[in-house]
C-alpha cells in the first residue's frame, strides 16, 4: 500500500509565486533584436556588405567586451542574455554605413566598458550605455561619425543637416514618405523611422518596454516642433519632419526607455518622456549639432532620479501623514 | 486592449472561472497526518488510541482556534511535537457501534448568542479569528482567493445553504455592525437578506485591503474588516451537519486542469496525488495554498490541513527557473505592479543585504503579500521572499523592543 509509484520522486522547492509571466532579460533582449531586425535588414539592402561589417563587429566587440570585463571583475559570464548583443546593434544603428573599424572598436568598447560595467554590468548604469560609447566617438571623431561627409557615392542627404543649413524652407519639400521609408543619411539603422516604429511597437506589445515612455517622448518632440513653427514657420521645420528625422524613433523606442536610466513611476515616466521629446527639438534648433536625439536622451538619462523624486503617496496615505 | 498595454496581461488573473460544478467527495485518504503544534492534546490521546470521527483530540489554547478532532476511523499511529499520524481504518473493518455516537451539535436552533456562540463555534473545529472580527462593516470576500484557486463560484452559487447558514450564526456573533457580501462583477448572485457589492474580479482586488478599497473606494478606512468565503463556508457546513469541522474545500489543480475537492483534514499530498491520477515527475514543485502566496513543500508526506485553500502541482520547466544570486536589474515592473505602491525593488535589495532598518523608510508594512512583484520579476529574484523577511525580521525586532529588561531582584 505505501509502495507507490511517487516515492522515489524528487520535488523542487521554491519560493512564491510559483507562477511567472515568462518575460526574462534572455526573452526581453530577443525580443529587442527582432525589433530591430526589419531596420537591420533594411540598412544591409541599402549599404550592403559595409553595413553588416559594421554591426557585425559592434555585436562581436560589445560581447568580447562584456566578456573580458566580467572575467576580471569576477561575474559569471552573461553573453547568453543577450544584452551585450544588443547594445552592439544599437550602437551599430548610430554609425554611418562606412565606419572605419576603429571608430566601431572603440566606441562600443567604450560604450561597454565605461557605459555599462564600470558601473556593475547590465540594469546599473545611470546613462544609457550605447550613448555613452556614442558620445564619445561623436565628440573625438566628428568627421568620421558624420554620414554626410563618409559617404560620398549616394544621392541622399541629411534632412537635419539641410535645416540646420539652409532653414525650414528648404527641407519643406522632402517628402514625409521618403522620411519615413529612411531614405535619408544618418546613423546606419537609426533611420529608418517606419521599421524602428513598428519594431517599437511590438516590443510594447510584448511587454519589454513600457509604453508611457516613447509615447509621452514622442508628444514632446511634435508639441515643441509644433510651437516652434507656429511663432516662425519660415525658419522651423514642422512636426512631422522632426519625428521622421534623424534618431527620433530610435531614441524613443529603444533608447530612452532603457530601464534602469529611466524612472518607473507612471507619472515620472510622462514627465522623462515629455522633456526628452522638448529636448531634441530644442538641441536641433539652438545646438550645434545636427541631430540632438541621443544627446537629449542622455540628458534625461540624468534628470532621471529628479523625475522619480516626485512624490507617490503610500497606500491609505491620509492628510496628516508624513 | 487595456490588458494588452499592460504588463499583467495573464487571463488567469481574471479570478472567475466558471466552474460552479460541486465539490468532489469521494477522496479517502489511506493515511492521516494531524497538525498539533500548540494544541494541548488531551489525556488519553496516546499512541495506538483508536479514534472516531468527531471526537476530540486536543484543545487549542487561543479563543480564536478551533479544537482538533479526529475525522476518521483509524488508530493513532506516532505522535510528535507537530503532528499526530492516523492510520486509517476500512470501513468494512469498523463497528460503529463500539465507538461513544457523537452529539450534534444544533448551532442554528439553539439560542446561544455572542460571545457563547463563539465559544461554541471554536469547540467545533472552526478558527473565529477573522469570521468573529470587530468592525462596522465585515465584507466577506466572495472571489477566488488568488488565480487558479477555483472554488468561490461555486460556493456562492451551488453551496448558498451553507453560505446563509454561515452568515447567520456569523450575525449571532454580535461583533459586526453589517455583513455585507462581495460577488464578482457580473455574477448573478443573490443570498437572501444580505447586502451584495460587486467588485471587479482581477487579481490582486481578491486580498483584503485591496477588496475594501474596490467597495469603498478608500485606502485603509477604518472601521472596514474582511472575511474569506472558505471560512463563512466551513461554519456554515458545521452548523448545518452538527458535527465538528473535519474537513476542508480545496482545489486539486495539475498542469492546466483543476478540479475542486472537499479533502479530510490531514489528509496527505501524496495520495492525493495518486488519486488524481496524474503522475508526478522528478522536478516539478508541489505547493499548498495558491500559486501566488502558496509554499512549496519538500514531501509527499506533507498535509493538507484545515486552513489550505489549494494544492498545485507545477510542472517542471513551466516556468523560468530561479537562480539564486540574480541580481536586481532596476527594470521597475515590480514597482510598477505593486497595488500598495511601495517600491519592492528597494525592499529586496535591503533584505539582501540585511539593511532592515531601511526597509521603515520603504512602508515594507504595507506590502499586502500579493506575489506580483516576483511575478513580473524578469531576472527572477526572490522578491516577496525578500519583503517576508524584512516584514519578519522588523517584527521581531519590535516585539524583542518592548519586552521590558528583566532587573535583578536585590538581596536586600
Amino acid at each position: 500500500m505505501s509502495k507507490s509509484a511517487n516515492k522515489d520522486i524528487m520535488v523542487a522547492i521554491s519560493v512564491p509565486p510559483f507562477w511567472h509571466c515568462g518575460r526574462t532579460i534572455r526573452g526581453n533582449s530577443i525580443y529587442t533584436l527582432i525589433a530591430l531586425a526589419p531596420a537591420m535588414l533594411a540598412a544591409f539592402a541599402m549599404w550592403g556588405l559595409p553595413a553588416i561589417r559594421v554591426v557585425a563587429l559592434s555585436v562581436f566587440t560589445a560581447m568580447a567586451c562584456e566578456f573580458l570585463c566580467q572575467k576580471a571583475m569576477g561575474q559569471k559570464p552573461s553573453q547568453h542574455d543577450g544584452t551585450a548583443a544588443v547594445l552592439g546593434v544599437l550602437f551599430a544603428f548610430l554609425l554611418p554605413a562606412a565606419a572605419p573599424w576603429w571608430l566601431v572598436v572603440i566606441g562600443v568598447g567604450c560604450a561597454m566598458c565605461l557605459g555599462r560595467m564600470a558601473f556593475g554590468g547590465y540594469g546599473t548604469n545611470p546613462v544609457s550605455a550605447v550613448l555613452v560609447g556614442w558620445a564619445l566617438v561623436f565628440v573625438s571623431f566628428p568627421t568620421y561619425m558624420d554620414a554626410t561627409s563618409t559617404i560620398l557615392a549616394t544621392d541622399l542627404f541629411d534632412p537635419l543637416l539641410r535645416l540646420k543649413q539652409f532653414g525650414a524652407a528648404d527641407v519643406a519639400g522632402i517628402s514625409c514618405t521618403d522620411l519615413l521609408l529612411g531614405l535619408q543619411l544618418g546613423g546606419l539603422g537609426a533611420v529608418y523611422a517606419g521599421l524602428l516604429f513598428l519594431g517599437g511597437l511590438f516590443i510594447i506589445f510584448r511587454g519589454v518596454i513600457r509604453w508611457e515612455v516613447p509615447l509621452t517622448f514622442l508628444i514632446g518632440v511634435a508639441v515643441t516642433a509644433f510651437c516652434f513653427q507656429m511663432a516662425d514657420p519660415a525658419r522651423y521645420a514642422g512636426p512631422l519632419f522632426h519625428l521622421l528625422s534623424g534618431s527620433t524613433m530610435l531614441a524613443a523606442f529603444f533608447l530612452a526607455t532603457e530601464d534602469s536610466c529611466s524612472p518607473h513611476r507612471r507619472l515620472p515616466m510622462c514627465l522623462y518622456g515629455l522633456t526628452g521629446g522638448a529636448l531634441v527639438v530644442i538641441i536641433r534648433i539652438f545646438g550645434m549639432y545636427t541631430d540632438g536625439a541621443p544627446f537629449a536622451v542622455m540628458l534625461i538619462n540624468l534628470l532621471a532620479p529628479m523625475f522619480g523624486l516626485v512624490v507617490t503617496r503610500p497606500f491609505g496615505w491620509k492628510k496628516g501623514d508624513k | 486592449m487595456k490588458r494588452r498595454f499592460n504588463i499583467l496581461s495573464d487571463p488567469r488573473f481574471r479570478l472567475v472561472y466558471g466552474d460552479v460544478r460541486n465539490f468532489r467527495e469521494g477522496f479517502k485518504p489511506r493515511k492521516l497526518r494531524l497538525n498539533r503544534e500548540q494544541f494541548e492534546l488531551l489525556p488519553d490521546i496516546k499512541k495506538k488510541t483508536q479514534v472516531y470521527p468527531g471526537m476530540l483530540l486536543a484543545e487549542h489554547p487561543s479563543l480564536e482556534k478551533g479544537d482538533l478532532h479526529a475525522p476518521v476511523y483509524g488508530v493513532i499511529s506516532d505522535i510528535n511535537v507537530r503532528s499526530i499520524f492516523i492510520d486509517v481504518l476500512e470501513d468494512s473493518a469498523v463497528d460503529a457501534s463500539a465507538f461513544p455516537a457523537v452529539e450534534r451539535v444544533e448551532l442554528l436552533n439553539s439560542d446561544l448568542r455572542g460571545e457563547d456562540l463563539v465559544l461554541a463555534v471554536k469547540k467545533l473545529g472552526v478558527n473565529t479569528r477573522s469570521l468573529g472580527q470587530r468592525a462596522r462593516t465585515l465584507v466577506i470576500n466572495g472571489l477566488n482567493p488568488e488565480p487558479g484557486i477555483t472554488w468561490a463560484e461555486a460556493m456562492l452559487i451551488g453551496y448558498a445553504d451553507e453560505i446563509k447558514a454561515g452568515i447567520e450564526l456569523m450575525r449571532r456573533f454580535g461583533r459586526a455592525d453589517e455583513i455585507i457580501l462581495a460577488v464578482p462583477k457580473g455574477a448573478v448572485v443573490h443570498v437572501d437578506g444580505i447586502r451584495t457589492v460587486e467588485v471587479e474580479p482581477e487579481y490582486p482586488n481578491s486580498i483584503s485591503e485591496l477588496l475594501i478599497k474596490q467597495i469603498t473606494k478608500k485606502e485603509n478606512p477604518e472601521g472596514w474588516a474582511s472575511v474569506g468565503i472558505h471560512n463563512v463556508w466551513s461554519l456554515g457546513h458545521v452548523a448545518l451537519t452538527g458535527l465538528p469541522l473535519m474537513d476542508t474545500v480545496i482545489t486539486v489543480s495539475v498542469e492546466d486542469h483543476w478540479a475542486n475537492y472537499v479533502v479530510t483534514n490531514g489528509s496527505i499530498v501524496g495520495d492525493l496525488i495518486e488519486y488524481t491520477g496524474e503522475p508526478l515527475k522528478n522536478g516539478d514543485t508541489i505547493l499548498r495554498g495558491g500559486p501566488l502566496r502558496g509554499e512549496s513543500l519538500d514531501q509527499l508526506d506533507r498535509s493538507i490541513t484545515k486552513g489550505t485553500q489549494g494544492f498545485f502541482v507545477v510542472r517542471k520547466g513551466t516556468i523560468p527557473p530561479m537562480e539564486g544570486d540574480s541580481i536586481c536589474v532596476n527594470c521597475g515592473a515590480c514597482m510598477l505592479v505593486c497595488p500598495t505602491r511601495i517600491d519592492p525593488r528597494m525592499l529586496s535589495r535591503y533584505a539582501e543585504f540585511n539593511k532592515y532598518d531601511m526597509s521603515r523608510k520603504e512602508n515594507f508594512h504595507l506590502c499586502v503579500d500579493c506575489g506580483l512583484c516576483s511575478y513580473v520579476c524578469i531576472a527572477r529574484r526572490p522578491v516577496l521572499q525578500y519583503i517576508r523577511l524584512a516584514v519578519n525580521k522588523l517584527r521581531q525586532e519590535e516585539a524583542m523592543a518592548k519586552l521590558t529588561p528583566v532587573v535583578p531582584v536585590s538581596k536586600d
